[in-house]
């Protein structure tokens, strides 16, 4: 009676410890698209200006260099980044350089940043939006074939 | 005494039901529902019962080769390909040969019958030094030689211009026309055409002649002194061998009859489909067969031609009328799923049944 | 002296005649393709990430007496359907396959279960049984993915679906969990990727086999596969052992179809587990397992002289003919005809040492009769 017990009890608690994994993976596995746009933002009534060039590294690699109007983008594994900026206001202007750690929501699929409102310290809802994607028109093949292969393939 | 018969009754008919399986009550019952829901949904029933029997008469041959090996105890012909192989070979030297018309079809079958005879005389050697793995080793040896013959459609020295490719003149062609050629040659022969009559039934009389031609044989053989032998070593083989019955020779017999009805399967099929199919399409073409005469209420070691005529009948029935009906009632087509889940879950409670005489 | 020096070569040879056949295929087709030995190199490397962990997957029913599990399929099936899963949720990476892997696992157990017990009832045709359980639960698999996911089970992204808005698409995206495996410790040398974590998880599988053959449960499966009637009647519970090899193979094949799959980062829906047996099948034979018989050497032997013809067949066919087709059409005559060739060596093995044993049994009742009168 008493091992039938305890290899229940083991047993429960392997199953946890799966649960609570799956679980983990969950919030940590969460896979993001995020653009990062340098533009001007309007938000109740004030406007931030767009700098003239922007450099955005993300987690220590350079993805691009924005200049005004342009987006570039990135996708990351997990609802944080480490965001590094460097900002040259001007043409032919100095760079300052700083770091941000940029948290994404959990249930969005892909995000769209406004930099300069980020960087303004401007609340979540001026500089982020979600990124919808244009439904694709791409006509996949209708129904699924036939599987009657033999092997002709990779393996 | 009234009330032991009317318990007696009751007893025969779950004996009835227990026989006849729930499976194939379920499948007929099905059936049943397809053919009752077709005219509701707007299908032309005449129709359906033309594509049901035109059907039964495609395949009804090939379900027939089933019945020698069931009966010698050789298990379901899982290894039907090599059989259809014949039959393809036959039918690509007939048209090699220049061959037209109603006499390519015969010519087919005479050029099939030796290499139906020389790969079934190798297969039955091969499954008499293997008895009890028969049915494993059967569905591998038909992979293999239908991959086999993949390579030599490619390389073989055929040169009709309707066979080979028409870039490099080289290798046979996948799918082969048959116009010209034995295309219907038999469903063509004294059918029975209603259409004037405004009813849309056409019946392959040629074909069914044929296909009872060739069961009524069995019938006979079944009846022949080698023929009960061969039923012998199926359901009794230690019987068998104490009354003297060579049970290798009875075994080799069958499995050479069954590749040989095999051939001619696969060539009956042709004239009612009108092509020829090279490469892998012999590949799958045994489980239909499999699946049909069990549907039929044949077991791993017991097979009739009731359960040949019947299984066909409802096999082809509910792989013809699923995906008509259901288009046309739910704009969905699930046909491929119901026919995968039937055949090979037929087959499966074939195979997980307890055998009359335990393995 | 002579005799027996002989006799060892001559038995030795007999013995391992698949894999000494696949050197001498090998040896003849590696220079007859023309691919560079780099190539080839990083090719096999590769594919041994890729596949052993299924292979793995077949040992412990053959140790259980089942013979060679075309089930596996259906854990193929699991892992297919928890990739899809994790991949409409959105989690990419490691952790992805993390989630994945803990998905499938009460889906494989399931499966496995339901495999298990039908071969339990088909005693003596396991493997026939098992191979048509595969091709039933296809038709299974595609009721759940190209019907009821979608309507009945959520998927959040259109684009996983098919124009008609439900079941799964012909292709699904893996590329955000694309190598994320094989990449996660991979070294690189001399143009050949080793992807060293998918190696250690592979290797912890094979430490985990070996374990496993030493406990009481273990010891059972080996007992069951040698004689059932000997371990029943030695108190073991026949099926419920039968059952949880099974299940162990069926949870062992969805974790090596996730790694399969992460590593070709997109998978044909319908297509990706219909041979997957097969050919898991035929490289354990390869590698001179046979249906009784598989150790973890026949796994790995198996991988590299399989996939090695795999790879170089086509290249060396369409040297010699002109058209690579008879080369894909050799490697796949190839693993059909090992399996038959396995199949067939096992059968005649087998009933040769029921007709010794009847001999020894008539020949021991014969001396105890004469022993009698005399």
């Amino acid at each position: 009676m008493k091992t039938k017990t305890r290899s229940w009890i083991i047993r429960s608690a392997f199953v946890l410890v799966l649960v609570l994994l799956a679980v983990l993976m969950l919030r940590i596995g969460r896979g993001h698209t995020i653009y990062f746009d340098n533009r001007a933002l309007e938000y109740q009534g004030a406007t931030t200006a767009a700098p003239y060039k922007i450099t955005v590294i993300v987690n220590g690699e350079q993805i691009s260099k924005l200049y005004e109007k342009e987006r570039c983008s990135v996708t990351n594994i997990g609802d944080k980044l480490e965001l590094t900026v460097e900002v040259m206001q001007q043409k032919g202007g100095s760079e300052t350089t700083s770091v941000y750690s940029l948290k994404v929501p959990h249930d969005l699929d892909g995000v769209i940043i406004n930099l300069p409102g980020y960087m303004a310290g401007l609340p979540e809802e001026a500089y982020l939006e979600e990124f919808i994607p244009a439904p694709s028109t791409e006509k996949d093949d209708e129904a699924p074939p036939t599987t009657d292969d033999i092997g002709l393939g990779e393996v | 005494m009234g009330n032991t018969t009317t318990l007696g009754n009751k007893t025969k008919l779950k004996e009835l039901l227990d026989s006849f399986g729930l499976p194939r009550l379920i499948i007929a019952g099905f059936l049943l529902l397809l053919l009752i829901a077709a005219p509701i949904v707007g299908l032309d029933f005449a129709t359906q019962i033309t594509n049901i029997i035109t059907r039964f008469s495609w395949n009804a041959v090939m379900v027939l080769a089933m019945v020698p090996m069931v009966h010698a105890g050789c298990g379901l012909n899982f290894g039907l390909p090599l059989g259809i192989v014949s039959g393809l070979l036959g039918a690509t030297l007939s048209i090699e040969l220049g061959f037209t018309g109603f006499t390519s079809f015969l010519v087919a079958i005479l050029i099939a019958t030796p290499f139906a005879l020389l790969l079934g005389g190798g297969y039955g050697w091969l499954l008499n030094k293997i008895k009890g793995g028969e049915m494993m080793i059967a569905t591998y040896v038909g992979f293999s030689s239908v991959s086999l013959m993949c390579m030599m459609w490619l390389l073989l020295p055929y040169k009709h211009p309707t066979m080979v490719w028409g870039f490099s003149a080289k290798g046979l062609r996948t799918v082969i026309s048959l116009e010209g050629f034995y295309d219907k040659a038999l469903a063509n022969f004294l059918t029975i055409d209603l259409k004037k009559f405004g009813v849309n039934l056409v019946i392959p009389t040629g074909t069914l002649l044929f296909f009872a031609l060739l069961a009524f044989l069995m019938w006979a053989f079944l009846h022949t002194k080698t023929g009960t032998a061969m039923t012998a070593v199926g359901s009794n083989p230690a019987f068998a061998r104490a009354a003297g019955i060579n049970v290798d020779k009875m075994r080799f017999i069958s499995v050479i009859m069954s590749t040989w009805l095999g051939a001619v399967g696969i060539l009956v099929y042709e004239q009612g489909f009108g092509f020829v199919q090279l490469y892998t399409a012999p590949f799958w073409m045994a489980m239909p067969a499999v699946a049909a005469i069990l549907i039929g209420g044949a077991s791993v070691n017991k097979a009739s031609i009731g359960n040949v005529i019947i299984g066909t009948i409802l096999y082809q029935g509910i792989v013809t009328m699923t995906p008509t009906v259901m288009n046309s009632a739910f704009q969905m087509d699930m046909s491929e799923v119901i026919r995968i889940v039937v055949s090979n879950g037929m087959i499966l409670y074939a195979l997980t049944r307890k055998t009359e005489r335990g393995r | 002296m002579k005799t027996k020096k002989n006799f060892n070569l001559g038995s030795l040879i007999s013995a391992n005649s698949v894999p000494i056949l696949f050197v001498i295929i090998c040896a003849v087709m590696i220079p007859l393709s023309g691919l560079p030995a780099n190539y080839l190199l990083n090719e096999v490397v590769t594919r041994l990430g890729r596949n052993t962990f299924l292979i793995l997957s077949l040992l412990i029913p053959i140790m259980a007496g089942m013979g060679l599990n075309f089930g596996m399929t259906l854990g193929a099936m699991a892992g297919e359907m928890a990739l899809i899963m994790v991949a409409d949720w959105q989690i990419w990476g490691i952790p992805g396959l993390v989630l994945a892997t803990i998905l499938s696992i009460p889906l494989s157990i399931l499966l496995g279960l339901l495999c298990g017990s039908i071969l339990n009832r088909a005693k003596g045709r396991e493997m026939i049984t098992s191979y048509f359980i595969a091709f039933f639960m296809n038709g299974v698999y595609q009721l759940i993915v190209l019907y009821m996911m979608g309507s009945i089970i959520p998927i959040m992204h259109s684009t996983l679906k098919l124009p008609r808005g439900y079941g799964i698409r012909n292709t699904v995206s893996l590329l955000q969990m694309r190598q994320s495996l094989d990449n996660a410790l991979a070294v690189s040398i001399n143009g050949v990727k080793i992807p060293f974590l998918t190696l250690i998880i592979i290797a912890l599988a094979c430490l985990f086999i070996v374990w496993f053959r030493r406990t009481k449960l273990g010891q059972d499966m080996r007992a069951v596969g040698q004689d059932m009637n000997v371990a029943r009647d030695a108190g073991i519970d026949v099926d419920r052992t039968r059952l949880i090899s099974i299940v162990m193979s069926t949870v062992f094949a969805s974790f090596g179809m996730i790694i399969y799959l992460q590593n070709m980062g997109n998978f044909p829906t319908y297509q990706a587990h219909t041979n997957i047996g097969m050919f898991c099948i035929a490289a354990l034979l390869v590698g001179g397992a046979s249906v009784d018989k598989a150790s973890i050497r026949n796994v790995f032997l198996g991988v590299i002289l399989f996939h090695t013809m795999f790879i170089v067949a086509p290249a060396a066919g369409g040297k010699i003919t002109g058209d690579s087709m008879i080369g894909e059409y050799f490697r796949v005559f190839m693993s059909y005809g090992v399996i038959t060739v396995a199949l067939v060596m096992y059968e005649a093995k087998k009933r040769k040492e029921n007709r010794t044993m009847g001999q020894q049994l008539a020949n021991e009742q014969k001396a105890e009769e004469e022993g009698k009168t005399a």
